[in-house]
């Protein structure tokens, strides 16, 4: 079996693969899913869920297989322009991607096929929307058969959303550790009392641990147990409402409200908005990571522009109001995603590899960092050099903002440690970066003691 | 309170089926997929009369709005 090219995070499904070609993603659909794959293509399904916008489209190309033995047709499905985890995602995200594959499940039924799997991975956002894009998970609907993607949606979706609603939002980070979703009794012993209240997460997490403890060493003989299209459509309907019904509202956070409590003044927010406007029209580059991007401020300069701009910050209320914004105004070339810049998403799973780590989803051909580095060099204790490196291997362009030690928002982080940063000036700052990167142009924000830069990667 | 009550008693009779659907032979490994699979099977029975019940109304209320609707409707010339 070859495995040069293929896309190591899709080695587990024996209906097909996707792999590398010419700096293009393919897939192959294999002998074993032909069936499943005709009854998609013939019914009406794969038809409708495109033009819902809930299935990715592709086209079938006739190139030769990488497995041509086991190979029925490749298709080249369109391309995802940043592929992005559940652990990336915000509240928000996360019940707009459970609900899609709910709409999903729903739809492909009404074409008498159902989803085999359920897994939160498969769902990615492009142009502002959750799709599924994993053409290979429908088979055919067998009267009398159950969900069997039911325990994966319980682990992937129900379980984090309600752990995020009724615990705390930070749970989400359990999706990193468990790369199958989190596992119903560990949701069942984490959740409080009072969730057992709502008949929904009862059934669907706390019964449904009991059931996996009474069940884990026993067979059952599963032809016997039939459930018809009703009690199908009753549990889709069930994991909906249930779904719906979770909320999570940010409030009071340390940076939701940033912009209304920073130490600018209009004239200096609005001449460093004109700056960073121009340092992006003098790239234009394709694509645009805006890191600690807080609500999306500045992201917007970017993607307004019509550039693909994923806006990252630590705080999930930042995130989720972020993504509120963008869903509201349907914008779609904007993806607000949850990251700490100092223990950044890890490569995962087997070999380390089916979900990438940050670093292996660049470079971008533009990163902003503005008001973000006296957070790396001060509260994390991160020098410039390092700062400059990792940068440095994660974009060719660089808009990044200096905060020197007077400035209040420096004196705030210093309020409480003693200040052993004697290397945080400006001249050093400049003579670490000069190592990794050209400084193109350095203009001081109006207003302010903040100085604006435009840096290009070395050797780029 | 009525719903709590309603809630308790659905738990209850779907903890009281959970047993009488396995087969006591024991394995060597831990399956969490018989669980979910059980567990799955026992919610449907009842939020499948719901979701019956549900859409028995909503067309009943859609027949008589229809009726009414049209009833309303002058006809054209």
């Amino acid at each position: 079996m070859s495995t040069q090219g293929d896309v190591p995070g899709s080695f587990r499904d024996p209906s097909g693969f996707l792999f590398w070609r010419g700096g293009e993603i393919y897939r192959q659909v294999n002998n074993t899913y032909r069936e499943n794959y005709d009854q998609l293509m013939n019914s009406g399904l794969y038809k409708a869920l495109t033009d819902a916008h809930l299935l990715i489209a592709h086209e079938e190309v006739a190139i030769a297989h990488p497995e041509p033995d086991r190979a029925y047709r490749i298709i080249r499905p369109e391309m995802i322009p940043f592929v992005s985890y559940p652990y990336e995602w915000s509240f928000s995200q996360l019940k707009a991607a459970a609900l899609v594959t709910l709409e999903i499940q729903k739809k492909a039924l009404e074409f008498d096929m159902s989803l085999k799997d359920s897994s939160a991975y498969n769902i990615q956002f492009a142009d502002g929307k959750a799709l599924l894009i994993d053409t290979l998970s429908f088979e055919k609907y067998r009267q009398g058969q159950p969900w069997v993607a039911y325990g994966q949606f319980c682990r992937h979706f129900l379980a984090p959303l309600s752990l995020m609603s009724y615990r705390d939002i930070r749970l989400s980070s359990l999706l990193r550790i468990h790369i199958d979703g989190i596992p119903v009794d560990l949701a069942d012993a984490l959740l409080p009392f009072r969730s057992r209240f709502r008949f929904s997460l009862l059934a669907h997490i706390h019964l449904h641990a009991k059931s996996q403890k009474v069940f884990a060493r026993r067979t059952v003989k599963k032809s016997v147990h039939r459930m018809s299209r009703f009690s199908l459509l009753g549990i889709i309907n069930s994991l909906e409402s249930a779904v719906k019904k979770l909320k999570w509202r940010p409030a009071g956070t340390e940076w939701a409200d940033y912009y209304d409590q920073m130490n600018y003044t209009r004239a200096a927010l609005d001449h460093k908005k004109q700056l960073v406007a121009e340092f992006i029209d003098r790239v234009n580059p394709k694509s645009v990571w805006d890191l600690g991007a807080n609500d999306g401020l500045f992201s917007r300069l970017a993607s307004d522009r019509g550039i693909q701009t994923i806006s990252f910050d630590i705080d999930p209320a930042a995130v989720e109001k972020n993504y509120l914004e963008a869903v509201q105004k349907g914008e779609k070339k904007i993806l607000p995603l949850l990251l700490d810049l100092a223990n950044p998403s890890p490569g995962i799973g087997w070999e380390n590899e089916e979900r990438q780590s940050l670093i292996e989803r660049g470079p971008v051909d533009m990163a902003m960092a503005l008001a973000l580095i006296h957070h790396l060099a001060i509260s994390n204790n991160v020098p410039f050099a390092r700062i400059a490196n990792f940068l440095s291997r994660i974009c060719n362009w660089l808009i990044i903002e200096f905060i020197p030690k007077p400035d209040s928002k420096v004196q705030l982080l210093l309020a409480s440690r003693e200040d052993i940063f004697t290397g945080y000036t400006q001249n050093d700052f400049e003579k670490d970066f000069a190592e990794y990167f050209t400084i193109t142009s350095s203009i001081k924000i109006s207003g302010s003691e903040r100085t604006l830069y435009l840096m290009r990667k070395r050797g780029v | 309170m009525m719903h709590l009550i309603v809630y308790s008693a659905a738990a209850q009779q779907i903890l009281n089926i959970l047993p009488l659907m396995a087969h006591h032979r024991f394995c060597a490994y831990i399956d969490p997929g018989t669980g979910s699979f059980i567990i799955q099977i026992a919610i449907a029975a009842f939020v499948g009369c719901s979701f019956a019940i549900k859409i028995f109304w909503s067309r009943i209320k859609t027949f008589f709005i229809n009726l009414f609707c049209k009833k309303g409707k002058t006809p054209e010339k």
